[in-house]
């Protein structure tokens, strides 16, 4: 319940900011080597800023920071089909949103402005969703288990 | 604060005076510049960046949103949680979903919407406009949750988790980049194909 009515409030904010500053974690980059624009990177980097001081901050103040500097270790990347996937995975969100436009974030905050184009984008990302939990789901778990 | 107040209005309402009576009196609150006179806010990309990224961190350090580490914000794994979740509690399918929401799903997406929509409206930028290249968005739209469930993050908890110091945060970051990259310079490529088309024919 804490973490849903957090998290219903936590979206609303960042949705309004979202709103009102254009922030895209996609277009960041792409700005950035297509018209050498930083105004939209600044806000990936305000991101990492923020979250690494909340981080530190929160770490020291006793909250939930679980093993907080991982300095690289992970509990994800422990075999060969799990970096495999990761940068498959990488690639193709960054190449999908490069073409679309902007991060899944931004499309979010486009389609509740009413532009009809990114109802469908939604509506192809949450049929996504349901093919991920039948199809692709099944093939990942076939991969990582011949490790 | 009376005091204070007291102290600063007489410095505003000069100034007020002396820009031909318009309101101009800034409030800075979050970083955000709210103008009373207009009623709209204006926001940098890098003071929202700071708000989302600090206040990540503060629902994970007290109001439980972890067992995965730095899942504050993630616009991929959050729908999945709440769709799946629904799925799970109201159809009796067992899709997976994170620890994190367990007893309740995580409701990101929603306050985005709605978050986003209050905002369009109060600013006057809500119009439903028409769609183009609908089945374009829709393909890139589907392709984009499979491949952001695929890496197990958005590109927003990717920036979390290289804050944090994950190692596949900062195998993802640069591997999103590379695929921006990819991305634009095909945008690029069939651009100059559809102009050299337009004109030999």
């Amino acid at each position: 319940m804490t973490a849903a009515v957090a998290t219903l409030v936590l979206g609303f904010v960042i949705g309004y900011l979202g709103q009102r500053s254009r922030l895209c974690f996609v277009s960041g980059y792409r700005d950035l080597f297509l018209i050498r624009d930083a105004s939209l990177l600044k806000g990936v980097i305000g991101a990492f800023l923020g979250a690494l001081a909340g981080f530190i901050l929160f770490g020291f103040m006793g909250g939930s920071i679980v093993g907080f500097p991982m300095f690289l270790k992970t509990p994800g990347l422990n075999s060969v089909s799990a970096w495999l996937i990761a940068v498959i995975g990488g690639l193709g969100v960054g190449f999908v949103g490069a073409l679309a436009g902007g991060c899944p974030f931004r499309m979010h905050v486009l389609a509740a402005e009413g532009k009809r184009t990114y109802w469908f984008y939604l509506l192809g990302f949450y049929l996504g969703l349901i093919f991920y939990n039948l199809v692709t789901f099944r093939i990942l778990e076939r991969i990582t288990s011949l490790d | 604060m009376s005091a204070t107040e007291q102290g600063t209005e007489p410095v505003s309402s000069s100034k007020e005076a002396s820009r031909g009576g318009k309101a101009c009196a800034m409030a800075h609150i979050f970083g955000m510049r709210w103008n009373p006179s207009w009623r709209k806010v204006n926001v940098s990309p890098l003071e929202a960046g700071v708000v989302l990224g600090f206040s990540a961190a503060l629902v994970q350090a007290y109001f439980k949103v972890i067992p995965p580490v730095a899942y504050g914000v993630c616009m991929v794994c959050h729908p999945r949680d709440l769709v799946n979740w629904l799925a799970d509690h109201l159809l009796k399918i067992e899709w997976d979903y994170s620890l994190a929401s367990n007893a309740w799903p995580l409701l990101t997406v929603v306050g985005v919407v709605l978050g986003a929509m209050v905002a369009a409206r109060q600013h006057g930028e809500s119009f439903v406009r028409p769609s183009r290249q609908r089945w374009f968005y829709f393909v890139n739209g589907f392709l984009m949750m499979n491949f952001g469930l695929i890496l197990g993050s958005c590109p927003i908890r990717i920036v979390l988790l290289t804050a944090y110091g994950d190692l596949l945060g900062v195998v993802g970051c640069i591997c999103i980049i590379l695929g921006v990259v990819l991305g634009t310079m095909s945008l690029r490529w069939s651009a100059r194909r559809s102009a050299a088309r337009g004109g030999t024919a």
